[in-house]
C-alpha cells in the first residue's frame, strides 16, 4: 500500500505547494478519462496530504494506533518526578487527540 | 487515430455545435447562423421544424410550437405538439438531430458522437434524459460536461499563472455559478451551485404578468386565455427585455392584439428599466445567494477571485454587471460571445475525448450531496429518516463511497434503500433519486451488515450497489428517476418515432440542406424580392450587434409571415425596413 506522500511522489516533508504541483502535474499525466482507479488514487492521496490540517489528521490516524491509557500510565505512573522527553510528549498528545472525538478537530469530513 | 465528435451546448432558448479542427474551435454554422433557437414545431404539411423557423411560426401556431423544453427534462411529463404528445427526451432528440444534421452538413461526414454540456446544477435524473435524448437522436453522448466549465475551457488560453475564475452563467432557463482554478494545464472545478429552473424565461415571464395586468386594469380583459394573443405577449416581453439591456425605456406596442366585447383591444405601455429591475430583483438576489455559496463551497472570499467569466444570454440584463462590479470591483469578461462559449468548450472536451492533442485536463465536481436514510437521532429524538451522506458535494468526479448500514430487526431478509439529494438532516426533506431493494437476506440477528456504495461516474450520473457482507450477496442499478425511466425498448420506440418525423430530411450529409427553403410555389417578384432581403439579412448576423440582430428577426418574421399568408402589401413596409437597416450596415 503506496503512501499519499508515494503516490504523489513528494518527500514527507512537502509543503502546500510543493504538493500542489505534484498534484496538478500528476492529474495533467493522468486525466481522469484515460485510467478512473489511478485518477481516483491521485485525488485521494491529494485529499489526505493537500493541506496542513489534512497532514496532521494523516500523521494522526494513519500511523499505528497508540493506547492513550498505556501510555498515561507509562509518563505519569511512576513515583518519578513528572517529567517527560519529547517523544514522549508527543506520542501522548498525538494518542489524546486521537482518544477525543475527531470531529472537533477537524472541519471535512473524513476522505478515503 | 482521432475520431470526429461533435461539441453541443443544448440550451433552454438557443443551441449551437461546435468542433475542434487543427486545433481551432469553429462553432458551426446553418446558413450563416451559428445560434439555432431551441424551438420545435410542425408545419401545415405535417413536417417538422426546428429553429428559426419553428420559432417564427409560434406566433402564429402556438399549439403546434414548443419551447424552452429543457425545463421539463427529467420529469415525467408530455408535451402536446399538433395533437400528438412526445416526452421532453424527445422533443431534445429533435433539436439534437437537427444539430447533427448542421454538422454533417457543414463537415461533409457523417457524425455519430457528442458530447453535451448540461447545467452545473442539473440532477442525476435531468442528465439521464439529457443522455436519451442523444441516443433518440442516434447521438452517442461520449460526456455530459457542465455548463461553466466548458466555458471555463474555451477561455482557458495556457496561462502560466494559476488563476481563479467565477463563472455566473445565466441562461434562458437555468443558473448556474461555479469557482473555477486554471493552473499548469488542468482547469478543476472547486464547487459549483445553481438553480434548475431560474434564468430569461423568468424575467420575461414577469414582464408578461405585467402585461396581463395592465389588459386587465385597462380594458378588463384576459388575455391568457387566448393563445395567439399570448405567443404576441411573450415576443414583445422578450423584445422589451432585450430593449432594456441597451435602453432605459421600452414601448410595448401590439396592435389588434385580441376582441373583447366585440371592440379590438391594442397594447400600448412603457416599461422603464427601473420597474424593469424591481420584478426581477428577487431572480438576481437568488443568483448571488448561490454565488455566495459556491463561494464559500471553494473556501473563498470574492477577493480571491481573479476572473469573472460570464455566459448565457441572460448576463446582458445591466443590473447584472453593476452588482457584480459592486461585489468584486472589476469588470467581468467578454472576449468570447456569452452564448456561443458553453459549445467551444464542449467541442474542446470533445477533441481531449477524441485523442486530439489538447493541452489542457479537467476536473468537475459534483454540486449534489448524496446519501441514503437510516433511523438515527433529528433533533434528540429517534427518527426512521436521519440524513446520512455518502457522497458530499464539490467532490471531485469520478468518486466511489461506501458506508456499513446494519438491519434493525432479527430475521430481517429485506432491506429498502432510498438515495436521497440534497443536505437536510431529515432525509425527506431532500430529492429522491430513487429506490431499491435488497432480498433474500440471512435470517441472522438484527445487525446484519450491508454495506451501501455509491458512485458518480464522470458525467454526474449515479450508480448504486449494496452488498450484504456476509454473504457478498449484491444488487446493483444506475439510478434513474423511477418516474420518467427510459427502458431499452422505449428508447428504440422513440428513436423510430423521431426518425420518421424527419422523413425524407435525414439522409445522411450529402442532403445538402442549408436553409430549410420554403417550399411554396408562389412566385410573386415581392415575394421573391423578400426571400433574398430575407437571406441577405440572415448573412450578416454574425456582424451585427444584438440589437441590430433582434430588430431584424423581427423584421424577417414579419416577412416570413406575410410570405406565408401571401400577403404581398403587408411586405413592403417591412422589406423597406430590413433594406434600410442592410444598407446602413453595408455602408
Amino acid at each position: 500500500m503506496k503512501t499519499p506522500y508515494q503516490i504523489l511522489e513528494v518527500t514527507a516533508g512537502a509543503d502546500d505547494s510543493e504538493i500542489r504541483q505534484a498534484y496538478l502535474q500528476k492529474v495533467k499525466n493522468n486525466p481522469p478519462d484515460a485510467d478512473q482507479e489511478k485518477f481516483r488514487e491521485i485525488q485521494a492521496a491529494n485529499e489526505s496530504i493537500k493541506d496542513y490540517r489534512s497532514r496532521i489528521r494523516y500523521e494522526l490516524f494513519h500511523e499505528q494506533t497508540l493506547d492513550f491509557d498505556a501510555l498515561l500510565d507509562q509518563a505519569f505512573g511512576t513515583d518519578q518526578p513528572r517529567q517527560i522527553d519529547h517523544d514522549q510528549f508527543i506520542d501522548l498528545l498525538r494518542a489524546g487527540v486521537e482518544a477525543i472525538e475527531l470531529e472537533s478537530i477537524t472541519i471535512e469530513p473524513e476522505k478515503t | 487515430m482521432n475520431e470526429l465528435i461533435i461539441g453541443i451546448d443544448l440550451g433552454t432558448t438557443n443551441s449551437e455545435v461546435a468542433v475542434v479542427e487543427q486545433g481551432q474551435v469553429r462553432v458551426l454554422d446553418d446558413g450563416g447562423r451559428k445560434i439555432l433557437p431551441s424551438f420545435v414545431g410542425i408545419d401545415d404539411n405535417g413536417e417538422i421544424l426546428v429553429g428559426e423557423r419553428a420559432r417564427n411560426q409560434y406566433l402564429v401556431y402556438p399549439e403546434r410550437t414548443i419551447k424552452s423544453i429543457k425545463r421539463l427534462m427529467g420529469e415525467d411529463t408530455h408535451v402536446d405538439l399538433a395533437g400528438q404528445a412526445y416526452t421532453p427526451q424527445e422533443i431534445s432528440a429533435i433539436i439534437l438531430k437537427r444539430l447533427k444534421t448542421i454538422a454533417e452538413t457543414s463537415l461533409g461526414q457523417m457524425v455519430s458522437k457528442a458530447v453535451i454540456t448540461v447545467p452545473a446544477y442539473f440532477s442525476d435524473a435531468q442528465r439521464q434524459a439529457t443522455r436519451d435524448a442523444g441516443a433518440i437522436a442516434g447521438l452517442e453522448v461520449v460526456r455530459m460536461i457542465n455548463e461553466p466549465t466548458a466555458a471555463a475551457l474555451a477561455y482557458h488560453h495556457d496561462q502560466s499563472a494559476a488563476q481563479r475564475m467565477l463563472v455566473y452563467d445565466l441562461g434562458g432557463g437555468t443558473f448556474d455559478v461555479s469557482v473555477v482554478n486554471v493552473e499548469g494545464g488542468v482547469v478543476e472545478v472547486l464547487s459549483s451551485h445553481g438553480d434548475n429552473h431560474l434564468g430569461g424565461d423568468d424575467f420575461d415571464q414577469r414582464i408578461i404578468d405585467y402585461l396581463l395586468d395592465h389588459l386587465r386594469e385597462t380594458y378588463g380583459v384576459d388575455a391568457s386565455k387566448d393563445s395567439k394573443a399570448m405567443a404576441r405577449i411573450v415576443r414583445a416581453a422578450e423584445n422589451a427585455k432585450f430593449q432594456l439591456s441597451d435602453q432605459p425605456y421600452a414601448r410595448i406596442e401590439e396592435e389588434y392584439l385580441l376582441e373583447h366585447d366585440g371592440s379590438p383591444v391594442h397594447l400600448s405601455v412603457e416599461l422603464s428599466r427601473m420597474v424593469y429591475e424591481e420584478m426581477i430583483e428577487d431572480c438576481i438576489d437568488a443568483t448571488f445567494d448561490a454565488l455566495h455559496i459556491a463561494l464559500k463551497g471553494a473556501k473563498m472570499t470574492a477577493a480571491d477571485i481573479d476572473e469573472i467569466i460570464l455566459v448565457g444570454g441572460s448576463i446582458r440584463t445591466p443590473c447584472i454587471r453593476e452588482r457584480l462590479l459592486d461585489e468584486f470591483g472589476f469588470e467581468p469578461h467578454g472576449e468570447l460571445d456569452p452564448e456561443l462559449c458553453v459549445a467551444m468548450g464542449a467541442a474542446i472536451q470533445a477533441a481531449m475525448i477524441g485523442g486530439q492533442q489538447v493541452d489542457t485536463v479537467l476536473v468537475d465536481v459534483t454540486p449534489y450531496t448524496y446519501g441514503t436514510s437510516a433511523i438515527g437521532m433529528l433533533n434528540g429524538e429517534y427518527y426512521p429518516f436521519t440524513y446520512v451522506p455518502i457522497i458530499h458535494k464539490n467532490s471531485v468526479l469520478p468518486i466511489r463511497k461506501s458506508d456499513a448500514f446494519a438491519t434493525s430487526f432479527d430475521g430481517q431478509e429485506v432491506v429498502d434503500v432510498t438515495i436521497y439529494q440534497g443536505e437536510d438532516p431529515d432525509a425527506l426533506n431532500n430529492v429522491k433519486s430513487g429506490e431499491f431493494r435488497i432480498e433474500g437476506l440471512q435470517d441472522v440477528e438484527a445487525g446484519n451488515i450491508i454495506t451501501l456504495t455509491l458512485e458518480l461516474d464522470l458525467d454526474g450520473i449515479l450508480h448504486v450497489s449494496a452488498q450484504e457482507k456476509e454473504t457478498g450477496l449484491e444488487k446493483s442499478i444506475t439510478i434513474k428517476n423511477a418516474l420518467s425511466r427510459f427502458e431499452s425498448a422505449a428508447l428504440d420506440t422513440a428513436k423510430q418515432r423521431i426518425t420518421s418525423l424527419f422523413g425524407q430530411m435525414e439522409t445522411g450529409p450529402d442532403v445538402v440542406e442549408p436553409h430549410e427553403e420554403e417550399e411554396e410555389t408562389s412566385t410573386a417578384p415581392e415575394i421573391e424580392a423578400a426571400k433574398k432581403l430575407i437571406a441577405k439579412a440572415e448573412s450578416l448576423f454574425d456582424q451585427v450587434s444584438a440589437e441590430d440582430r433582434e430588430d431584424m428577426i423581427d423584421l424577417i418574421e414579419t416577412l416570413s409571415n406575410c410570405i406565408k399568408a401571401n400577403d404581398i402589401e403587408g411586405l413592403a413596409e417591412p422589406s423597406e425596413q430590413l433594406a434600410d437597416i442592410i444598407y446602413y450596415l453595408e455602408s
